[in-house]
């Protein structure tokens, strides 16, 4: 018996030593922004193609999104959390027009390490100037933090 | 009178013959009811207040080798970061099944090595403080209200107990848990389900370390095979040897 309980307790205290473990704290490696996500049609080529120029900000805003960018098939577009509407300026090759989304917005969570964010949902097709642009078409009307296109700008 | 002598002396052997046979074949198992408080949780909290996970447990054996088992929780646990705060609190409650892996000449009623399968609930209430974004527009704050949310989920768990002093027992047992449903929309996913840990993945391992109480109410004498004894025909044959016989139990009646 002596044996026996020595030899039973090993198991048992080597439990100890497991609980021992710990866990290291995650880092945040997604991406936090739910930008809307708008390909650049070229309606003379039949294909997403990048404008000479590009420039993109939001109406009544300083700061620029985009100024004079070349080589940009898919634009960026962040929507403003708190509102139920967004207005942005956009210059393509020097024209200007304006464009307006419409849309509700609802947390999500990224993930523990990364906290929370909001997805957006286009409730209508945007309202936007024809200056440049002949047609705004969208893709997924819903708006996360993921590589996923939304709507289609033809110019 | 030489009859009556030698039927009195037949009568002894067959009867020391039994007690024999009975004293090698049968293992009187105590069956328990066993009353289990998880001590690690509340050690945890000392180094992580961030977490308080209290849990007991109640098993009733059914045998010598399977018991049923309910254990129940409460689960505090909060977290905050530079950009939001979360907080959660509610119950758990586990039921199912515990299996002895240990024969009952190694058990003897005093250690538990086994595997328990259990299907778990999870009763919570979870809220965000607060958490603020970053970007283009400007920082806003904002915070979402408390919501209950019931998660489901199952689980295996081995794990080891050995009898320290007479009906105390102590040992720990591994949890791994899958997720059946976390009941919530996925959106607003909880950070931690009472009872079943993170809530970022599907499957989930914790640890527990009891303190267990045991309260004997029955004895079960178990009687154990012995595995058949090899046939040996040098010894039963070529030699003569017949003073062993196996019989159809394995057990060993001397001639």
């Amino acid at each position: 018996m002596r044996k026996i309980v020595p030899q039973s307790l090993i198991p048992v205290l080597s439990g100890l030593i497991i609980i021992l473990f710990s866990c290291a704290q995650g880092s945040c490696f997604d991406e936090t922004e739910s930008y809307l996500k708008a390909s650049l049609y070229n309606t003379s080529f039949s294909k997403i193609l990048a404008p000479d120029s590009l420039t993109l900000y939001g109406m009544n805003r300083d700061s620029i999104i985009y100024n004079k960018v070349a080589d940009l098939t898919i634009a960026l577009i962040p929507l403003n959390d708190t509102a139920q509407s967004s207005s942005f300026v956009i210059k393509i090759n020097g024209i200007t027009d304006t464009i307006e989304f419409l849309y509700s917005s609802y947390p999500h969570l990224i993930s523990k390490e990364c906290g929370y964010t909001y997805y957006h949902h286009l409730d209508t097709l945007p309202i936007f100037t024809k200056h440049i642009i002949t047609d705004i078409s969208i893709e997924n009307s819903t708006i996360t933090n993921l590589k996923i296109e939304n709507i289609q700008i033809s110019y | 009178m030489r009859t009556f002598k030698y039927l009195t002396s037949l009568l002894g052997f067959l009867v020391l013959n039994i007690i024999q046979v009975h004293a090698q074949d049968t293992i009187p198992i105590p069956l328990k009811i066993k009353v289990g408080i998880d001590v690690l949780g509340p050690a945890t909290y000392y180094s992580d207040k961030n977490v308080l996970n209290m849990e007991a447990y109640i098993s009733f054996d059914l045998d010598e080798s399977k018991a049923v088992i309910v254990s129940a929780g409460s689960s505090n646990y909060k977290f905050s970061q530079y950009n939001y705060s979360y907080m959660s609190s509610g119950k758990f409650i586990r039921f199912g099944m515990d299996f002895n892996l240990l024969k009952p000449d190694k058990s003897r009623g005093k250690y538990w090595f086994g595997v328990g399968l259990r299907y778990g609930l999870s009763s919570f209430n979870s809220e965000v403080p607060f958490f603020d974004k970053t970007g283009y527009w400007g920082t806003i704050v904002s915070s979402i209200p408390s919501r209950k949310t019931l998660a489901q989920f199952v689980e295996i768990s081995p794990g080891v107990r050995a009898e320290i002093f007479k009906n105390f027992s102590m040992g720990w047992s591994i949890g791994m848990r899958l997720l059946v449903s976390s009941g919530s929309d996925k959106d607003v996913r909880p950070i931690y389900l009472p009872g079943f840990g993170s809530a970022a993945k599907v499957i989930t391992a914790g640890i527990n370390y009891f303190l267990v109480w045991n309260i004997p109410f029955k004895t079960k004498n178990v009687i154990m095979k012995k595995p058949a004894p090899e046939e040996n025909e040098d010894n039963n044959t070529e030699n003569g040897n017949k003073e062993n016989t196996g019989t159809t139990d394995g057990s060993i009646i001397r001639q």
